[in-house]
């Protein structure tokens, strides 16, 4: 891996941690369990490794804003995972937090797209 | 499936032993569902090949455990500036003092050689590791006892988040030119390794060890011994060292840190020339005496004549030196006045 694809690789890992957590508290506004939670996020493009997703569910009930279960579902115990009041509180501020840096975003590079086409 | 009990068991051997089965319990349940999935889409069991490539996708067992391991850190962030800066005095105070034992031992040595010398320059690794080893085994047992919340930090240990725009310290003539102003943390490691100094100052008199090491062993096997002069040097040492520690206590507590400190720059210079003169004016400039006079050779005579001499000799370059620094000071503070009042008067 070169210097400039290995910073890329940093940087990239660095947006995502934030972006997956939200990701996550997203979906379990409906109650599922690792495997399906995991399933569900890589059918909406957004791929996590389970060395990554398992351990951050843990975090997130460490945190108070998941609740867990073990309930027998398909002749298997699985560990069910939800959102708690207090993780829906949090989910929505940061949703919003994450739309307001979303439009300052594209805005920034509207502008800046506008003024590069401009000066052509 | 014969491989994942055998992942698992591996991943179980590095998870933290409360969590350990709920935490396999779970990682089983979501692969063996993967592990169903996966056979079903291919309408038979996984080879031991295809196994053990997926398997190796899910990441080494070491790995796979770490995620659930908590953020543990051996000095942290909150500590890590301090001590860089307390590891960076402990290694130049150990450099100096080990460097002064060094020259004492082998100019006191009957034969002094170049091997001795060269011992002396390549044990100096060992001596900056071991003053590094006990600096960051303190902080670390800091850190440990901080973060477990077994111990709080009295409130002047943390930057104040009440702090204004307004307190802030004035530039100081090298944050100014660019140079890099006081930290806290500097501020901090001033007071804890000053005390630390000082109890050290205070061991050395029942530990000679201490100060200097191998050669303490020397000093009581030698024909020599230390002449009564020690005593008010070492003392006037430990009273400048406790003054020194009192002063920086106080700034910090009552936030004068920030500030620059012109006066206990000056005053410390001046009261340093104090334990020169004690030695200088030793009588008849003895600092050294033989132990047994009565029985004592020649040779050891003139070795005592010219160790004496020569200590003598090193004290009036020391005290020209914090001399010269005095006036030098009182040169710069004199044109800095002298240019405020030009300034002021424009």
């Amino acid at each position: 891996m070169t210097l400039a694809e290995n910073v890329f690789e940093n940087l990239r890992l660095e947006l995502r941690r934030g972006c997956l957590t939200l990701a996550v508290l997203a979906q379990l506004r409906e109650e599922r369990y690792g495997y399906t939670l995991r399933k569900a996020l890589a059918d909406d493009g957004l791929v996590i490794d389970e060395s990554t997703l398992y351990p951050l569910l843990r975090r997130l009930e460490a945190q108070g804003l998941l609740a867990s279960q073990w309930r027998e579902e398909e002749k298997r115990n699985k560990r069910f995972y939800r959102l708690t009041p207090d993780g829906e509180k949090i989910f929505a501020q940061l949703f919003e937090e994450w739309q307001a840096i979303n439009a300052a975003i594209n805005a920034s590079i509207t502008a800046s797209m506008k003024t590069t086409t401009s000066n052509l | 499936m014969e491989l994942l009990d055998h992942y698992l068991e591996s991943v179980k051997k590095h998870l933290p032993w409360q969590r350990q089965d709920d935490i396999i319990a779970e990682l089983r349940a979501n692969l063996e569902s993967q592990l169903e999935e996966k056979e079903e889409a291919l309408g038979r069991p996984l080879t031991q090949a295809e196994a053990e490539e997926w398997l190796k996708q899910l990441g080494a067992p070491i790995q796979v455990a770490a995620g659930y391991q908590p953020q543990q850190y051996l000095i942290g962030p909150a500590f890590y500036p301090t001590y860089r800066y307390v590891l960076k005095l402990a290694c130049s105070w150990a450099t100096i003092i080990y460097a002064i034992v060094t020259v004492v031992q082998v100019f006191a040595t009957q034969n002094p050689s170049n091997t001795a010398l060269l011992d002396a320059v390549l044990h100096l690794p060992w001596v900056l590791m071991m003053a590094a080893a006990w600096v960051t085994l303190i902080f670390a047992a800091i850190e440990f006892t901080v973060a477990r919340g077994y111990v709080v930090l009295p409130a002047f240990c943390s930057p104040s988040p009440n702090w204004t725009p307004g307190s802030l310290p004035p530039l100081t003539h090298d944050a100014a030119a660019g140079k890099k102003p006081r930290s806290f943390a500097q501020a901090v490691a001033e007071v804890v390794f000053g005390i630390l100094f000082l109890g050290w100052l205070l061991l050395i008199p029942q530990h000679p060890w201490l100060l200097m090491g191998p050669g303490a062993y020397w000093l009581k096997t030698s024909p020599f011994e230390l002449a009564p002069v020690w005593v008010p040097f070492f003392w006037c040492l430990v009273a400048m060292n406790i003054l020194q520690n009192g002063w920086n206590i106080e700034a910090l507590i009552s936030g004068r840190w920030q500030r620059p400190q012109p006066l206990k720059q000056a005053v410390f210079k001046v009261l340093g020339l104090l334990p020169a003169a004690i030695i200088l004016t030793a009588p008849h400039q003895v600092v050294v005496l033989l132990r047994h006079p009565e029985t004592a050779q020649m040779r050891d005579r003139l070795q005592l004549d010219a160790i004496n001499h020569y200590f003598h000799w090193s004290t009036e370059v020391i005290c020209a030196i914090i001399v010269l620094q005095l006036v030098w000071s009182a040169v710069q503070l004199t044109l800095n006045h002298y240019r405020k009042r030009a300034a002021a008067m424009q």
